[in-house]
């Protein structure tokens, strides 16, 4: 069985999520990915999440800041079909390693960038952590929480978003490539990621008649489908919802056993506001004698729509088993990670049935493959071991540039 | 010529999840049809979301069931590299649009199925909606934080929806290039309950137990004193202290030293583990000293001593984003004239190309809008598709057009 994307070559300069899982889903279908990183590693490799975004690659280690190491980068790059990087916009530039640096050389290059505000921006120096681009989007102001005032998103939307957006941008380009035969400069932000999860809320017209905002608008407290989580036995949560796409065998409110009146949502809709508020008190203490497994078998069979609301590590198999469906679809994979050791961890997102994605590897060490890759360009084990390691680091045979610091936090996005 | 351009996509999907992919592969220049059944698309009458998932696309109103309708959607995919929907499972083969009646009349073609829980397994043959799946991916879980002994929330960004159209750009694009540089199609499907899953991906047992992951606090500020919101005599500010240099100049800016020295606080694993076991003693304190201020007054002096940080924006449900001069100048914002709405605002471009520029100026199509021309451009004859149209198969926009868009 032949990969998607075999034979093409890609470096990842990226740190943090958005780049690195905007990679994993080329990397699993086939890419070649090489994950170059500072020496002494990517600063995030003390985040266990890294395990997972950095796995089914090879790692280098490369010193930008030696003219030796910096140009052992721009003879791999000329070998690379694609280069993600998520540097601060002109970081790149200032290391030399910017597009039209690499372009001269490759024309053939897809270079994506990927910071967190686009390049031009008014924001485009400040620092893009993903809260900071919550919250200057104005993103945080939209979700209702269990106070007024904007919330803090735990899961980082602008970088879950973004990641989509480096795979699907830097794709286009290798399709528009087979018609060019010219790469190109691809770019994305955590900004328009925000955009991306915002498209359906964010939208303006003149005059807003039709109901146009009233659908879907923000309220306190959240709405019609906050409205549909119940709490369960021994303070257990499910969430019901409305469209199974099944045909109901006998409404919820009978399965739950809620008694005394409405058993449809229509039927609840004629109730009188007291006695809205009544029947809900009855059906979320209905809701409450249900254990929670037994409450979701017995909605399933009825053809309803439910799931319990569990953590991310339950519905990977913590406690017990995984989600059934997630690991009917595969997605509820064992990884050996070499700092970790044994781990379970989420699949491959996208299910081509001709060339089915894979995890390829676990994640490697910092620089695991230098040897590997520079030697396949001809560099000796002495030269590789000078420019793959850190000024100052006794490995260090050589010298690096006068005056050159090394990149900082402060320098670098996420 | 945009990066998708001679790429056309044939979209038999409805409502937020199936629709709002094709509308992506548009905004990157492909050339997508949307094959909307003659009673319309349920999305419809729900103007905002409909409108959000449509743009950039010609639409044919056509009658699937009708074996005259069939013949018409498979003469359009013929001419297609790529077929997308999100029917649950089995309902494409009735219809008789399924991946091998596709690839009989395109031996090549790209067909991509999105779902809501998968192809085959126990829960495949269920639909579901996004809820069910923010609930199941840990979304909600994280968001209360039930780990905080607060219930489970609801994001109302529509994750599973959106990141499953995601999924299945990204999918289209893998198995598209595929097909350029190979010859072959394949199908391939994605689903709001693996999509959403992938939005946690930094979820991993060790050795069967959860890994190292900040929480949320019980008033969803943030996840540690350094890395939350803090409400400020006027508005809201967002801090991001990542270096220990940055969280002792957060503290000196405050006016509380002291705590840059005191090791429950020393940097973010440490405060993170405190936040984690209730100590929020440092995070109280600031909150106090933010107090005393607004939010801009805090982010210059916070700027000037480095400490990254944001004023919290309220876009007035994007508003300020969408007439924002620089997102304006960047491709950020799209704006075309949507029928008995007027103008209609929208967020542009989510990815540019310095050699193949995106061009977003196709409003959503109204029910219809393009039979008759998509069927000339097929082959058929004025009077056939007279005849087409009186006998329901296809239907064009009526005169006294019901929906604003």
């Amino acid at each position: 069985m032949t990969d998607a994307l075999g034979g093409l070559r890609v470096l990842d300069l990226s740190w943090g999520p958005a780049g690195a899982l905007g990679v994993l889903l080329l990397a699993e279908h086939g890419a070649d990915v090489i994950k170059v990183e500072p020496p002494g590693g990517d600063p995030l490799r003390g985040y266990d999440g890294h395990a997972v975004w950095n796995r089914s690659r090879r790692s280098v280690t490369v010193n930008l800041q030696d003219p030796t190491g910096l140009e052992a980068f721009r003879r791999l790059a000329a070998t690379a079909d694609v280069v993600v990087e998520t540097f601060r916009p002109g970081v790149a530039d200032r290391l030399g390693i910017g597009y039209d640096t690499l372009a001269a050389v490759n024309p053939r290059l897809v270079y994506c960038s990927c910071p967190g505000w686009p390049e031009g921006h008014r924001r485009d120096g400040r620092p893009g952590w993903d809260a900071l681009v919550q919250a200057a989007s104005g993103q945080q102001w939209e979700q209702p929480g269990w106070r007024p005032g904007p919330v803090f998103l735990a899961v980082p939307l602008p970088s879950a978003a973004a990641m989509w957006l480096v795979a699907a941008g830097t794709l286009a380009a290798l399709v528009a490539r087979e018609r060019t035969g010219r790469g190109q400069h691809v770019r994305t932000s955590l900004f328009q990621g925000v955009l991306a999860y915002t498209t359906q809320i964010w939208s303006w017209v003149p005059d807003g008649g039709f109901g146009y905002h009233a659908v879907m608008a923000k309220t306190h407290p959240p709405g019609i489908h906050q409205e549909m989580v119940f709490e369960v036995a021994g303070g257990a949560w499910v969430h019901t919802s409305m469209m199974s796409g099944l045909p109901p065998k006998r409404s919820m409110d009978e399965v739950v056993g809620v008694g005394a009146e409405p058993t449809d949502a229509a039927r609840f809709g004629m109730l009188s506001e007291a006695e809205r508020a009544e029947f809900t008190a009855r059906r979320r203490e209905a809701y409450r004698r249900w254990e929670r497994d037994a409450l979701v078998t017995a909605l399933r069979e009825h053809n309803h729509a439910v799931e319990p609301i569990t953590s991310a590590a339950e519905s990977l198999g913590c406690g017990g088993r995984p989600h059934p469906q997630l690991t009917a679809n595969g997605m509820v994979v064992e990884v050996d990670d070499p700092a970790l050791g044994r781990t379970t961890q989420v699949g491959v997102p996208v299910h081509l049935l001709g060339t089915p994605g894979r995890v390829r590897a676990p994640r490697p060490a910092a620089g695991a493959h230098n040897a590997e890759v520079f030697g396949e360009l001809g560099y000796t084990a002495e030269q590789i071991a000078a420019f793959t390691a850190a000024p100052g680091d006794p490995a260090v045979a050589t010298g690096t540039v006068p005056g050159a610091e090394a990149p900082t936090g402060s320098e670098v996005d996420r | 010529m945009s990066a998708l351009a001679g790429v056309r996509v044939i979209d038999f999907g409805q409502y937020l999840a199936g629709p709002f992919g094709p509308m992506i592969l548009a905004d990157l220049g492909a050339e997508v049809i949307k094959v909307e059944p003659v009673t319309g698309d349920g999305m419809r009458p729900v103007t905002k979301p409909f409108v959000g998932c449509q743009r950039g696309k010609r639409d044919i109103a056509l009658n699937l069931k009708d074996p005259r309708g069939l013949e018409v959607a498979l003469r359009l995919v013929a001419t297609a590299d790529v077929v997308h929907h999100n029917m649950t499972v089995g309902v494409a083969d009735r219809l008789g649009i399924g991946y091998e009646a596709c690839r009989a009349v395109k031996p090549d073609i790209v067909y991509c199925n999105t779902f809501a829980y998968g192809r085959e397994g126990p829960l495949a043959h269920f639909g579901g909606l996004d809820p069910l799946f923010q609930a199941s991916a840990g979304i909600e879980w994280d968001q209360g934080p039930v780990a905080a002994g607060n219930p489970p929330l609801y994001l109302r960004f529509g994750m599973a929806d959106t990141a499953n159209a995601f999924a299945s750009v990204v999918g289209c694009l893998l198995a598209l290039l595929h097909q350029r540089r190979s010859g072959e199609g394949q199908e391939l499907w994605t689903s709001l309950l693996d999509a959403a899953q992938w939005l946690e991906a930094d979820a991993l047992l060790v050795d069967g137990a959860p890994a190292t992951r900040p929480i949320l606090d019980a008033g969803q500020h943030g996840f540690d004193a350094g890395y939350r919101l803090y409400p400020t005599q006027e508005g809201w500010i967002q801090v991001a202290a990542a270096t220990p240099g940055q969280w002792r100049a957060l503290c000196e800016v405050l006016g509380c030293p002291e705590h840059a020295d005191d090791p429950r606080f020393a940097d973010l694993g440490t405060r993170a583990s405190a936040a984690a076991s209730g100590d929020d003693e440092v995070g109280a304190r600031l909150a106090e000293r933010f107090a005393t201020r607004t939010a801009l007054a805090w982010s210059r002096l916070l700027d000037d001593a480095g400490v990254p940080n944001e004023v919290v924006l309220d876009t007035k449900e994007g508003e300020l984003v969408l007439f924002d001069a620089d997102a304006e100048r960047l491709g950020l914002v799209a704006e075309y004239h949507q029928g008995r709405l007027g103008r209609l605002r929208q967020c542009g471009a989510l990815v540019t190309f310095s050699d193949t520029p995106v061009r977003i100026d196709r409003p959503p199509p109204r029910f219809g809008e393009h039979t008759r021309e998509i069927l000339t451009e097929l082959g058929f004859e004025a009077a056939e598709i007279d005849e087409l149209h009186a006998a329901g198969v296809v239907a064009s926009p009526p005169a006294d057009y019901p929906w604003p868009t």
